[in-house]
């Protein structure tokens, strides 16, 4: 593709085109060039933390099974986006059944968040896993492989991701520096570690906000950075809440749901990382800390399993409230 | 002759013989003879609200029948498609003007009891009429703070309808029982006005059922009548649950013949922290409403309605009936703020969503991820850097105007 090489976010455009690109990860990029080598492939599981690289690993492999041609023998779908099962049956349907373009004999179906599929959707895609094994290869990527039910996982070759180690996740970032022309010091380097959690994706968006704010990329830049990505109603939320200030606490819901377009798990997962983020001006006691967690996964549960996602989150702010009034 | 409904029989003929609501009488009157000059006036729909029995319907009638007027009635509550609608509005836009005509003037009863799920359409076509009809149009409602009825209320000149007072409705009841040739007490007629709370149809429709054919009513005779079940607001409900004090009088509300559950549940989130002012409370009713919801939600996915009875006890009961109840005061009920949100920032969400399906696209990602983990990046390189920004938004595809709605959206 000719518009490759403008690609103007780099995440992408320092994203790993071939699977020797890859770092770390060198078991799992010598089986899959094995693959690559026998033009013969498994259904396939890729499992591991978020920005380890498995969806780099899945675009990697089809272009080097398809050269060329890769888009058109490969279909990406989220399973948290396509609502449903059957979207995901019907996009698969009239994908594989036509062959593949060029030698290698099907096409490759990469299904990314696989883990957030009910169980029974997951059934569903078993069975088309079977029914559409002579065209089509399932390429699964998921966070948590226990959540994939155990038909499926027996079905796939499982690919473990291994949580990205610290100096390899700061060569990336001091090669992109290099390329960019930015300057970064020892702590900018640091602090990147620190808020990305291992998560590339996150290191290297981090390191192009931190570049764009100013000539220097220092800790306090970095941490600028951070402030300003999490919404900072996040913040006032929990603070709200924690003072027992319930109505102005799920006004704050409101606006975050309407305009920021989060669902009721972003929210909750935005709050959950607030708690436990060490530099958080809330100031939380430790004991207080472990309620909320044990709170907030009540409550995801809920919202999983519930309706009405303003509801059971208000019924979190309340039980915040309550907790704030015992510790704060 | 016998059985002629009275509510009918006596139904009054002219505006002036309509008891009560004389402010509404003039307001409405006002509007008509402007239609009647042959001109047409700013609102082209007139929507009557009020309790029921208080005259809304009887006054379209009577002024119809005084102006020479040939009513098309469509109750909401019998067909209500989209398709129904539509012939109505055909013939009445029509209707060039009613002057030197028998003109026409469209009724459509009971608005609010339009079910948004089975009468898709039915809202739309009564807004298109409301634009282009060439003939008064009135609406009838209980509620007219019903957020669906929302687009029309726009359109409409609001004119309310109060319960008819116990001394105007007793001079009808009165009069009826002098033409029926029956002698019924002022005791009797009074304890008639009193269990029906205003409503003079239903006043009407109990004298008929113990007088009809009779000389003498007594006290005794009321027994006889079963308890009518009055369509109550959903403030009334709201409030019957917060203050009962037993299960079963929450409960309650639910066999009320227009109680709704989703609403119902939005109008007790609404209200609960205005209601239960302490944080213990609040945290203990949430719970419960939290756990309705959450069989709300398993009877969506299984179908398993079987469920129903445990998700309706534990919004009402369950929310009423807690431990740390506190001392309760009356409180000014407000209309669920998230419909409004919602409605309001609507078409900015589908936007958004259309900026997060590009970045998915580009970036192989959920819209949710694009949500959280790319897009708060590209709006800070944006503002630190217009130039860096902008590049990246041509290389996604995004207009500089939408991704700076965002940014406002987010700052307010």
């Amino acid at each position: 593709m000719s518009t490759e090489d403008k690609l103007e976010l780099w995440v992408e455009k320092y994203r790993p085109k071939r699977l020797d690109e890859m770092i770390n990860q060198k078991e799992v990029v010598e089986r899959l060039k094995k693959f690559v080598r026998e033009k013969s492939l498994p259904h396939l599981l890729f499992a591991g933390p978020p920005g380890t690289g498995k969806t780099t690993a899945a675009l990697c492999l089809a272009r080097e099974l398809y050269g060329e041609n890769w888009r058109a023998n490969v279909l990406e779908l989220n399973a948290s986006d396509e609502r449903g099962i059957q979207v995901i049956r019907e996009r698969v349907k009239d994908y594989a059944r036509t062959v593949a373009l060029g030698e290698v004999p099907f096409k490759l179906i990469i299904l990314d968040e696989a883990d957030n599929m009910t169980s029974d959707a997951q059934q569903a895609l078993r069975r088309m896993m079977e029914m559409y094994s002579r065209t089509a290869r399932f390429c699964l990527i998921a966070n948590y492989p226990s959540k994939i039910i155990e038909p499926i996982q027996s079905r796939c070759a499982i690919f473990r991701f291994q949580p990205l180690k610290k100096e390899d996740v700061l060569a990336r970032i001091k090669h992109i520096c290099e390329q960019e022309g930015v300057k970064i010091t020892e702590d900018g380097l640091e602090a990147i570690w620190e808020v990305s959690g291992g998560d590339l994706r996150r290191a290297i968006n981090t390191l192009q906000a931190a570049a764009a704010l100013g000539d220097v990329v220092d800790e306090q830049a970095v941490y600028k950075v951070v402030g300003k990505v999490s919404p900072k109603e996040i913040r006032e939320l929990i603070k709200l809440a924690l003072t027992g200030n319930f109505i102005k606490a799920r006004g704050k819901l409101r606006e975050l749901m309407a305009y920021y377009g989060l669902s009721g798990l972003d929210i909750l997962k935005l709050i959950h990382r607030e708690i436990l983020n060490p530099r958080s001006e809330l100031g939380l006691p430790e004991e207080a800390k472990v309620e909320l967690v044990d709170l907030a996964g009540e409550i995801n549960f809920r919202l999983v399993e519930g309706a009405d996602e303003e509801i059971q989150l208000s019924a979190f702010l309340a039980k915040m409230a309550l907790l704030g009034k015992k510790y704060l | 002759m016998a059985q002629t409904l009275w509510t009918e029989k006596y139904r009054p003929r002219r505006v002036s013989e309509v008891v009560g609501n004389n402010e509404a009488k003039e307001k409405f009157i006002k509007w008509l003879k402007i239609w009647l000059s042959g001109k047409i006036p700013e609102k082209r729909g007139a929507l009557f609200y009020g309790p029921p029995g208080c005259g809304k319907t009887t006054l379209v009638h009577a002024a119809a029948e005084e102006f020479n007027l040939e009513v098309i009635e469509m109750n909401a509550s019998d067909v209500r498609t989209a398709k129904a609608l539509n012939r109505i509005i055909k013939t009445s836009i029509k209707e060039k003007s009613l002057f030197g005509y028998r003109g026409k003037i469209v009724l459509l009863d009971e608005v609010d009891g339009i079910n948004l799920r089975e009468d898709i359409g039915a809202l739309s076509a009564i807004e298109s009429l409301l634009n282009e009809t060439k003939v008064p149009v009135v609406l009838t409602a209980n509620d007219p703070w019903d957020p669906k009825l929302k687009s029309l209320r726009g359109k409409c000149i609001l004119i309310e309808f109060k319960p008819i007072p116990a001394y105007l409705q007793i001079r009808v009841l009165r009069k009826i029982c002098e033409k029926e040739g029956v002698k019924v007490s002022d005791e009797v007629l009074k304890a008639i006005i009193k269990r029906n709370k205003g409503d003079l149809r239903a006043c009407i429709n109990d004298l008929q059922a113990i007088a009809q054919g009779k000389k003498v009513v007594t006290l005794e005779d009321i027994k006889l009548l079963g308890e009518r079940s009055h369509q109550v607001s959903m403030f009334d409900m709201v409030r019957q649950v917060f203050f009962a004090k037993k299960c079963i009088d929450a409960k309650a509300v639910t066999l009320n013949p227009s109680f709704d559950y989703e609403m119902f549940i939005q109008y007790i989130h609404e209200n609960l922290p205005y209601q239960y002012t302490t944080l213990e409370a609040l945290a203990e009713a949430y719970d419960r409403l939290s756990k309705a919801d959450m069989i709300m939600g398993r009877i969506k996915k299984t179908q398993n309605w079987s469920l129903l009875p445990y998700a309706l006890e534990l919004m009402t009961m369950g929310v009423s009936l807690i431990r740390s109840k506190p001392r309760l005061k009356f409180v000014k009920y407000s209309f669920p703020e998230k419909l409004k949100i919602l409605s309001k920032s609507k078409e900015y969400r589908e936007k958004l969503n259309a900026v997060l399906d590009t970045i998915r696209n580009k970036c192989h990602v959920s819209r949710s991820k694009a949500n959280i983990e790319i897009l708060p990046y590209i709006i800070v390189i944006y503002e630190a850097n217009k130039e860096q920004g902008r590049k990246i938004l041509k290389w996604l595809g995004i207009s500089e105007r939408t991704f700076r709605e965002i940014i406002r959206m987010h700052a307010s």
